[in-house]
């Protein structure tokens, strides 16, 4: 008895140690002082504030049979590829957007707060059936305009195919393959179109998808009527106003042309080449401060410090010197800061870069 | 039907409707007309309605009405023409498009309202409608004459009359499925609806639930639930996300009983002409009905 008075006590307090770690207020989800586990006198779902869960779609169940509901005998339970919806959950608001309400620990089931009984006494939530429905409806419906019944119930009294060789074929979604480039047509009338290279986003400026797809909605791929989705510009210059000034006037025409635009070149852009040794690097290695791409000078030495015979080893040009000039400060050949300059001049009257080199020249 | 006979038509009709509107209105008199604190009704939220049409399926099974299967509802060629309910379809599910948002039309479920003071019954001239205690508005086939007094003041439009038939026509509606809640069920629509666009409940809880969801979702809701207080309020309740007049929804005053002669201009008489002499016979008859009812209440 002792035992069970103890656990009575401390449940509210094991609980709370669990809540503690996600900096909520008590009050966010239950609506009295003292919350029991037997009276949680949980409030309104907030699903503004969502309680984050971090599963990897994984680590779900990938088939669930959801034949919770037997009420109407129309139609057999719908088998849910639970995998193939989460995995593409990370475009799209993550696990929250289904598991609207979840306190810490393992998801629970949709059943714990919503009725499976149509005729019940508390009607401020959606019973089960309506809370699948909503979700599923509502984005099937917007994906491809049908609500069929049909497309994820078979009618009552067939076999439904279990069998993960079906479900493997079909409904995992394909590999996203990122484009190469994309030109948006616009109604700006300084220059209609926008070439987003969306390849060097990605590998060069170091986005991952979810970066910049948080809140898609399949339609966004999928939809079967794209001029629906027009988006205001504000809307769409949300997108690119962390990095990019899109309130500036002056710098409309570093997206918009009235051409399609070559991919950036920071040779051309700025006068210093990355091609040669940079051109794998993102552009965060050198430009650190985030979202700042200004104001570094056109000198080696801004991150590499200042390079010596000692701590610069000559092979990774594709040149190892020979024993005379290994010994020589890098300055006596190369004269400007950026050591593109190769010159012989400072102790040879008749020799000149390239036809003479100072040593064997390698692959790099 | 030609301008001039329209117009003579209206002209008649508005004498016809001076007399009824002039008659006593105060019906509550019929002992069966109560208006319970628990009366039930329904909460529509057109936001969550997919137009499946499910409901319109489930009704006529319900009443025993011909319907084709329910597969046939996934066809939605029906909905490119506005319906309204009539004796074939005691509710109808329309849809709205709108050219600010076309991948997402609004679909609106049709039906009586089940007014709390329903011009029906104050119409009807021998008592067949009435307002029962669970909120639901139905009448007595037995007693009706075939008036069609109460199409004329229902300020949605909502009886029926099968005109179609030479034999025993009769009134048809939503009688909120009455034999089925009566026996503890659910109504038919509320009971199919995947989406629970429909919540049934007492009608004093949907309207503190149609106001919490207003309030916490201002962007998905305009702040108005149509029937709370529209013709003195209705059985039925509507939420939606952009005005109802827009989704021709009649915009009403909140007195009960509006003018008959407004519904008739509304025109459910637009399909065909009454015959006058009748309905002035009627008048007569309908006033007389009332003042014993009356005098009949001063006697309790
Ligand atoms: S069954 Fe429900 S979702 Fe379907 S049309 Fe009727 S009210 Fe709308
Ligand atoms: S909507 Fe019309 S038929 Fe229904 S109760 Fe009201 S007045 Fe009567
Ligand atoms: S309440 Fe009953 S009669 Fe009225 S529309 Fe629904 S199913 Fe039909």
């Amino acid at each position: 008895m002792k035992k069970i008075i103890l656990v009575l006590l401390l449940t509210p307090l094991i609980l709370y140690a669990q809540h503690s770690k996600l900096n909520l207020e008590c009050k966010t989800c239950h609506s009295c002082d003292i919350p029991t586990k037997e009276n949680p006198c949980l409030g309104e779902c907030p699903r503004e504030e969502l309680i984050r869960i971090n599963q990897k779609p994984e680590e779900a169940p990938r088939i669930i049979k959801i034949d919770r509901i037997k009420e109407t005998n129309l139609y057999g339970p719908s088998i849910f590829d639970h995998y193939a919806h989460s995995d593409m959950s990370i475009m799209s608001g993550d696990c929250r957007i289904c598991h609207h309400y979840n306190p810490p620990g393992n998801i629970i089931s949709c059943s714990k707060c919503h009725s499976p009984q149509r005729k019940r006494i508390d009607i401020s939530k959606p019973d089960l059936k309506a809370a699948y429905h909503r979700l599923c409806i509502s984005c099937h419906r917007e994906w491809s305009g049908e609500i069929e019944c049909i497309s994820c119930h078979k009618p009552a009294g067939m076999q439904e195919d279990l069998t993960l060789k079906s479900i493997n074929k079909k409904s995992i979604h394909p590999e996203i393959k990122a484009p190469i480039k994309k030109v948006y047509n616009t109604n700006f009338t300084g220059g209609k179109l926008v070439t987003f290279y969306h390849e060097e986003h990605n590998k060069i400026f170091g986005f991952e998808c979810s970066d910049c797809h948080k809140n898609e909605s399949c339609v966004k791929c999928h939809a079967t009527n794209k001029s629906a989705l027009k988006q205001s510009p504000a809307i769409l210059h949300s997108k690119c106003n962390k990095c990019h000034d899109t309130e500036d006037k002056k710098s409309c025409n570093l997206c918009h042309s009235n051409v399609e635009k070559p991919v950036f070149n920071h040779k051309q852009r700025t006068g210093f080449d990355i091609s040669k040794f940079h051109s794998e690097l993102k552009c965060s290695r050198c430009h650190v401060t985030k979202g700042k791409y200004t104001g570094l000078k056109k000198e080696c030495k801004n991150c590499h410090g200042i390079w010596t015979t000692d701590n610069f080893d000559h092979k990774v040009t594709g040149l190892i010197l020979d024993e005379t000039h290994v010994e020589f400060e890098c300055e006596n050949c190369h004269t400007e800061p950026t050591y593109q300059e190769r010159s012989c001049n400072n102790c040879h009257d008749d020799k000149s870069y390239p036809q003479n080199k100072p040593g064997k020249v390698v692959k790099r | 039907m030609s301008k001039q006979t329209r117009r003579n038509f209206i002209k008649t009709a508005a004498v016809a409707g001076s007399v009824i509107a002039g008659l006593p209105k105060k019906t509550d008199a019929a002992p069966k007309n109560i208006l319970s604190e628990d009366r039930m009704g329904v909460l529509v939220d057109t936001t969550v309605c997919v137009g499946c049409r499910k409901c319109e399926w489930a009704c006529k099974t319900a009443h025993n009405m011909p319907t084709t299967p329910l597969e046939s509802y996934d066809n939605r060629e029906v909905m490119k023409k506005m319906r309204r309910p009539d004796h074939t379809s005691l509710t109808v599910v329309n849809e709205y498009e709108f050219d600010d948002y076309p991948e997402f039309p609004i679909d609106v479920k049709v039906q009586c309202m089940h007014c709390d003071h329903p011009a029906c019954v104050s119409a009807c001239i021998v008592g067949a409608f009435s307002k029962e205690e669970n909120g639901s508005v139905i009448w007595d086939s037995s007693k009706c004459i075939g008036c069609r007094y109460c199409m004329v003041a229902c300020p949605f439009q909502i009886p029926s009359f099968e005109f179609h038939k030479a034999i025993q026509p009769e009134i048809k509606k939503c009688d909120f499925c009455f034999s089925r809640t009566k026996e503890g069920k659910l109504p038919a629509c509320v009971e199919i609806c995947p989406m629970e666009a429909l919540t049934y409940g007492r009608r004093k809880d949907l309207i503190d639930i149609a106001r919490r969801k207003i309030e916490l979702y201002p962007d998905r809701y305009i702040n108005h639930i149509y029937g709370e207080t529209e013709v003195g309020g209705t059985a039925w309740l509507y939420l939606a996300s952009r005005k109802f007049e827009d989704l021709q929804f009649p915009k009403l005053g909140n007195s009960p009983a509006p003018g008959v002669t407004e519904a008739i201009q509304h025109g459910v008489f637009a399909y065909f002409l009454p015959p006058i002499a009748l309905y002035a016979l009627l008048g007569g008859v309908m006033w007389i009905n009332k003042n014993r009812k009356k005098s009949e209440e001063g006697e309790e």
